[in-house]
């Protein structure tokens, strides 16, 4: 009897440990119950090809959610992720097609389009840790402010990109769909990434920031390389939504702010800060991707899908938590 | 020479003087202890040493070098390492992230050196092996740990700075008794090292036993400086309470209230913070909480109006035994609770001043619509009583000075008389005439019949006006000091004493 009892505490210990040391897990389980549940109405969907169109449809969120996830470590938020990935969007159409379409000037545009992230990441970095802005307004009005250089840049949407670039996106080698390639390198990246000392320091910093600061860690700085870090993972996934919709858009990535703070929380982060995982993010990113799919399949009217959509969000919100309150 | 010299170093935050004058000595191999009361200025004294305070003025040398110490990051860098009181540490990261935090060891410039990092937080959770309790390990959060382990963790890490000067900002006000006793053998193998540490705790018994020199810090000032071999725990106790406090008279008012009703009782009241809290108040009594901050006495108060659960005992309020749940029970049986905190409980910001006297009297006559003409007539008197000075009841509340801000807070609970007042430290940043005025008015409400239960972290506050004083240790009552024995001198000496 007493061997049950402690047997049922240890588990029960142990399940608080995992959910301590892998927030995600309610969102691996509501993304596995989606799966089902989208297999079932279905069937297709779960197929190779259903898959890489999911992959291939939102990868660019799931990049979008791991940039924000690096600025609400530290207790940030960015909103103008959106408006950075519309920018890096028409910047390498932009010199694309101005330089020829090769593939040379494909990598070298793409090149100046990380660094125009990085900018952007520093340029928020800046007004929010350096001149101590609050973040939210501040980057919303960044937001409008790299909107306007996207409409500068771009003034109409409907240049195409080059073919070798979306092309490339939707292509296979070894029978293999391209984007399961970028997944792959993507979980390397963020596997590295996670062993940064960055990251350690940001969530320190999300943690208790005066503390962190007491304890002698150089506090604006690290916030501003999460912004910095944000601008890049925005600027990839702005070269994914070009390979995605292959052309030129100023206001392409604008609705996708909200996503990617959504799939951030979905995650099991903390909006706080100190607590979150990047993993956890491109869960909620494709949470919300299989959420979306789910309302198509079952045959929701065109005219009640949004509806549909956030009333799903928000129960998919309500059961992280209840799952994540339950183990501990 | 001295390892380290602090002369005349004193900051200030808008008019409160947190510190005047502040002059401190470090010779190696010791441990120096410094002590005072209340908001004497310790912590920041010890927050500029370690550079995350910037002084006003003074000078600080080190091995007779003068230095300045632009900011944490610099006073690590000159080897000053310091234990928080308030504790450093990122609650969602693992003990050995928490040690190894300010000096993370790295692999190839960027990346975590997982190993490294646990080798060497390793070697500082071993010197407290055997009593970091259940539960703790190196890759447990620290948010998950109790309260003295994290004391724990905090010290681990000040030890991992390997700095010469070490500062302990009250590292044991939560340890046990062994965790003190292995502490104080780690000390002492530094103080043989020859590192040189400021220590600070307010048990009196610690501060003999390991102290080499005691310097007493009072009102924001460095008062005096003796080798511990010398010197007693009563002419400390003297030192700390300064001349003018022994000579000053006992509290005003001293009648006897023996004879008013008993307006409210506890029995045994115990919850998280405190224990076994047992007292009679009497109408038209003032009954003072005193000791050091944080022994439970604000808790007990929130506990009273319901903003604290109780875990166990009886509330008797006129004879009647109730249970608040929420601080709207509380309020409708006739409580009323001001804090000294009045951003988190007492001022609605931004808000007109109307709005900020009426909320109370809106939840207690369950008004719905109300005529602001109706409203200013109520709330006029109650707030004439105040002696508040503002310009109209339209204006902000922003536009007041933080003393007619807490005057404002305090008339809201005039319109409809409360039974018993809970006095949650009331005056803190407030200015010396509005703090004369409210304690004239508090009185005046005692003499009119109002129960009254005051908390205040100055202790010349609680002399002048409680009847009686409940002296907190550790979450109890140790001591009652009535009539003549409310003197600053028992006030200490109650509040010192080991818990």
């Amino acid at each position: 009897m007493s061997d049950a009892v402690s047997t049922q505490a240890t588990r029960s210990k142990g399940l608080k440990q995992a959910f301590q040391r892998f927030p995600f897990l309610p969102a691996l389980v509501i993304l596995i119950v989606l799966l089902v549940l989208n297999g079932y109405f279905q069937p297709r969907s779960v197929s190779l090809i259903g898959l890489t169109g999911l992959t291939k449809t939102y990868l660019a969120l799931m990049l979008l959610a791991v940039a924000q996830t690096y600025v609400v470590y530290a207790g940030d938020i960015d909103l103008s992720v959106g408006a950075i990935v519309s920018l890096v969007n028409v910047v390498i159409v932009v010199l694309m097609e101005k330089w020829g379409g090769s593939g040379l000037s494909v990598v070298a545009a793409m090149l100046v389009g990380l660094a125009a992230g990085l900018v952007c990441g520093l340029i928020n970095g800046f007004v929010v840790a350096a001149l101590r802005l609050q973040a939210i307004v501040a980057t919303f009005a960044t937001s409008i402010f790299f909107t306007g250089a996207a409409l500068w840049v771009l003034p109409v949407a409907g240049t195409p990109a080059p073919a070798a670039f979306w092309r490339t996106y939707g292509a296979r080698f070894f029978d293999i769909p391209f984007v399961f390639y970028a997944v792959v390198v993507l979980a390397l990246l963020l596997y590295a990434l996670a062993r940064l000392r960055l990251t350690t320091q940001l969530l320190a910093v999300g943690d208790d920031a005066q503390g962190a600061y007491q304890s002698g860690l150089p506090v604006t700085l690290i916030r501003m390389k999460g912004y910095a870090l944000c601008g890049v993972f925005a600027a990839l996934a702005a070269f994914c939504i070009t390979g995605d919709t292959a052309s030129g858009d100023p206001l392409v990535g604008g609705k996708m702010t909200l996503y990617s703070v959504a799939a951030v929380v979905l995650g099991g982060s903390a909006l706080s800060g100190g607590y979150g995982t990047v993993v956890g993010s491109v869960f909620g990113a494709l949470i919300i991707g299989l959420i979306n799919s789910l309302v198509y399949f079952v045959g929701t009217p065109s005219e009640w899908q949004n509806l549909v959509q956030g009333l799903a969000i928000l129960i998919a919100l309500m059961a992280g938590i209840l799952v994540g309150r339950r183990a501990q | 020479m001295s390892k380290l010299a602090v002369s005349g170093v004193s900051k200030t935050y808008g008019a409160t003087v947190a510190l005047s004058h502040g002059d401190l000595t470090l010779e190696e191999g010791e441990v120096h202890v410094l002590i005072g009361s209340n908001g004497s200025g310790k912590s920041t004294l010890c927050k500029i040493v370690a550079g995350s305070v910037r002084p006003d003025a003074g000078e600080m040398f080190i091995d007779g070098k003068p230095v300045a110490v632009s900011g944490p990051q610099a006073g690590r860098a000159l080897g000053i390492g310091i234990f928080y009181q308030e504790l450093s540490l990122a609650a969602g990261r693992t003990v050995e992230e928490n040690i190894c935090l300010p000096d993370m060891p790295v692999k190839a410039g960027l990346f975590v050196d997982h190993a490294k990092m646990s080798a060497r937080a390793a070697r500082y959770i071993a010197l407290f092996d055997g009593v970091t309790g259940a539960g703790f390990s190196a890759d447990a959060t620290v948010g998950s740990l109790r309260a003295d382990q994290r004391q724990l963790v905090e010290i681990m890490k000040t030890l991992a700075t390997e700095a010469p000067i070490l500062i302990f900002d009250e590292p044991t006000s939560a340890l046990d008794r062994a965790q003190v006793d292995r502490f104080f053998e780690i000390l002492n193998r530094l103080k043989g090292e020859g590192r040189a540490m400021v220590f600070i705790s307010h048990r009196m018994d610690e501060i003999f036993a390991l102290g080499d020199r005691v310097t007493v810090i009072r009102d924001g000032r460095t008062v005096d400086t003796s080798r511990i071999a010398e010197t007693d725990a009563a002419t400390v106790i003297r030192l700390m309470v300064g001349e003018q406090g022994e000579l000053a008279p006992p509290a005003a008012p001293g009648e006897a209230h023996s004879d008013g009703d008993v307006a409210l009782q506890a029995a045994g009241l115990t919850s998280r913070g405190f224990s076994n809290i047992s007292f009679a108040l009497r109408k038209g009594e003032i009954l003072g909480l005193g000791g050091l901050h944080g022994q439970g006495q604000s808790t007990l108060l929130r506990a009273l109006f319901g903003a604290h659960p109780v875990a166990s005992g009886q509330v008797l309020l006129g004879g009647r035994q109730i249970s608040t749940a929420a601080p709207a029970d509380a309020i409708r049986q006739g409580f009323a609770y001001v804090s000294g905190d009045r951003r988190r409980d007492g001022v609605i910001t931004e808000r007109p001043i109307l709005e900020n006297v009426t909320p109370i009297h809106y939840l207690r006559e369950k008004l719905f619509f109300a005529r602001p003409g109706a409203l200013k007539e109520k709330a006029m008197p109650a707030v004439d009583s105040m002696k508040t000075k503002f310009a109209g009841f339209s204006h902000s509340i922003n536009s007041l000075s933080g003393g007619n801000q807490q005057k404002i807070v305090i008339a809201r609970w005039l319109i409809d008389r409360p039974d018993v007042l809970l006095l949650d430290d009331p005056t803190k940043g407030i200015d010396l005439a509005a703090k004369a005025d409210l304690f004239a008015l508090i009185r005046k409400l005692a003499a009119e019949g109002m129960a009254i239960m005051l908390y205040s972290s100055e202790d010349a506050e609680l002399l002048g006006n409680a009847d009686r004083i409940l002296v907190f240790n550790g979450g109890r009552v140790t001591r009652e000091l009535t009539g003549d024995d409310r003197t600053r001198f028992n006030l200490y000496q109650a509040a010192y004493e080991a818990a």
